[in-house]
């Protein structure tokens, strides 16, 4: 196992190598595009492209390596923590944990979601089922299950449709035990959850506890390159924010709170599509610790169609910044904000700067391509850009102990994948930014748990 | 034309593709978005006139009345 360490870890640096080799060799090519090259830096527009594109290469860079080595020391944290293993007077003292369950239309897969949480290895929690309204039969799947249980006790609540939000507050208003895990109606937790979870609470400053989420639906193109962004979107960042212990989205598929904190923070706000990050954000502003658990691990599907690929993400980013504006006074503030500053700028170079800059590169290379005949420029640009996503995939893949064969997808996912996502990002963050209403979108599920 | 020379081709066409893809699938889903059953440009009668459906027998799950849906909020 270490040597396969060692070998990744070498293939890794030698990408890194590589990228700094083609910079040289882009460098060289533009050289002897010379005349080309001048003739377009002659347009002061051009030129200040490009150079804040530069800019902008160096920041992702700089960007990678710090995020790989904070992730790195995350998980050298995690290797020593190993497993949850507890003696026998440690198993009777573990603190009851509630799962809260919200369902809305998920009579599809609410049955074998249910019956995967009453095998969970742990001895002292009880399950809410919060039907949120639904117009399809999750109410009486979920009744069927409460009946059989008999170990573990299942209550099921049915109310009006009022949102997510709403349906998680109801759960955690009624939840007995000290701890609250809340998720997905249509998510399969791993047996070890809620033991590798709770462990992190014997630190008094964590108030809550992210979990991971693979995709279990890897049937197409979309959805593998979907595993592979999940892959890496929580083992570099995720893991790199656990380090400093300030993860700034606990997902909706697995979040683990204190009860108390909860309470504290007056639960989830209705004004944002993107709760989880919303209460996260409260979390982070008083100052509570969230850290990120990768062996606990939620298995959800992705959408499998790019259209409702796009409605998932539209919410997303849309609810991402609204959750940012609600607490954007920590952006101006950098003295009284403390480290909840740079988690802000952060989320908005993730969300704005970052889609915005490559819609803006790939337009430019177009262009200058098209114009001036200079295509080699767009061909060293894609290369370095693939260089640090097969690097990084790499590197994840290592840590998450993932399939290699999954590697490869980084190339589809630069070829095309992440230019359609990030325009879809900067259309609705234009859309944001002029407050165009918008409605939940529900994803259609393949009943695949 | 060299190997470098097409692949930066095969990247441009990929480019130039992906992003008129992009904003033509973000007009697709922002279609679909906003028709819904029973807006302007419903054009047949509504699904409860009373009259028994043409073509489909209607799923009624067990033991459920068919609530009226509820504001769409879903996750």
């Amino acid at each position: 196992m270490t040597r396969k360490r060692t070998i990744v870890f070498g293939l890794v640096a030698m990408l890194f190598i590589s990228l700094i080799v083609m910079l040289g060799l882009s460098y060289r090519a533009l050289e002897e595009k010379g005349a080309s090259f001048t003739a377009a830096m002659n347009s002061v527009l051009l030129a200040a492209i490009s150079l804040y594109l530069l800019l902008i290469l160096v920041l992702l860079v700089v960007r990678y390596a710090v995020i790989i080595l904070y992730s790195f020391l995350d998980h050298i944290e995690s290797l020593r923590r190993g497993d949850a293993v507890y003696t026998e007077s440690e198993l009777n003292s573990l603190p009851m944990v509630t799962l809260v369950v919200p369902a809305y239309n998920e009579g599809l897969v609410i049955q074998p979601a249910l019956k995967s949480l009453l095998e969970l290895d742990y001895p002292n929690y009880e399950i809410i089922v919060v039907d949120d309204g639904s117009t399809d039969d999750t109410y009486v799947k979920a009744m069927e299950v409460a009946r059989f249980s008999h170990d573990v006790p299942v209550r099921v609540i049915t109310k009006p449709n009022a949102g997510k939000a709403q349906a998680l507050n109801t759960g955690m208003s009624l939840a007995r035990g000290e701890l609250v895990l809340n998720m997905d109606g249509d998510a399969k937790l791993s047996p070890n959850t809620l033991r590798v979870c709770v462990r992190h609470f014997r630190d008094p400053r964590v108030g809550a506890v992210a979990g991971n989420v693979k995709v279990i639906n890897r049937d197409n193109i979309w959805s593998r390159i979907q595993a592979l962004e999940y892959i890496e979107g929580l083992a570099m960042a995720r893991r790199a924010q656990s380090f400093t212990r300030t993860v700034n989205i606990i997902p909706g598929p697995l979040g683990m709170f204190r009860k108390s904190v909860l309470m504290e923070v007056g639960g989830y706000d209705h004004h944002t599509y993107a709760e989880d990050c919303d209460l996260t954000l409260k979390l982070l502003m008083r100052g509570w610790h969230v850290v990120y658990e990768s062996r606990a691990v939620a298995w959800v599907e992705t959408p499998l169609r790019l259209l409702n690929l796009l409605k998932q993400r539209y919410r997303w980013t849309r609810g991402i910044l609204q959750a940012t504006s609600k607490h954007r006074w920590a952006l101006w503030h950098p003295r009284k904000a403390g480290v909840n500053f740079y988690i802000l700028w952060y989320m908005l170079f993730e969300g704005i700067i970052w889609p915005f800059s490559n819609l803006l590169s790939s337009i430019f290379f177009i262009y200058v391509s098209l114009n001036y005949g200079l295509i080699i420029l767009l061909f060293y640009w894609w290369v370095q850009l693939t260089m640090l996503d097969l690097a990084a995939a790499t590197y994840c893949c290592v840590v998450e102990d993932e399939e290699p064969s999954i590697i490869p997808y980084s190339i589809l996912f630069r070829l095309f994948y992440i230019n359609i996502i990030d325009i879809s990002k900067v259309l609705a963050t234009i859309e944001e930014w002029r407050g165009y209403s918008m409605t939940w979108g529900k994803l259609e599920r393949e009943g695949r748990l | 034309m060299d190997l470098i020379s097409i692949l930066a081709t095969v990247i441009l066409a990929t480019t130039i593709a992906t992003v008129i893809m992009g904003f033509v699938a973000y007009a697709a889903f922002k279609l679909r978005e906003r028709r819904r059953p029973g807006g302007r440009g419903s054009m047949d009668l509504p699904v409860d006139d009373g009259g028994e459906p043409i073509f489909f027998t209607r799923y009624v799950p067990n033991g459920m009345d068919m609530r009226p849906a509820a504001e769409e909020r879903s996750y």
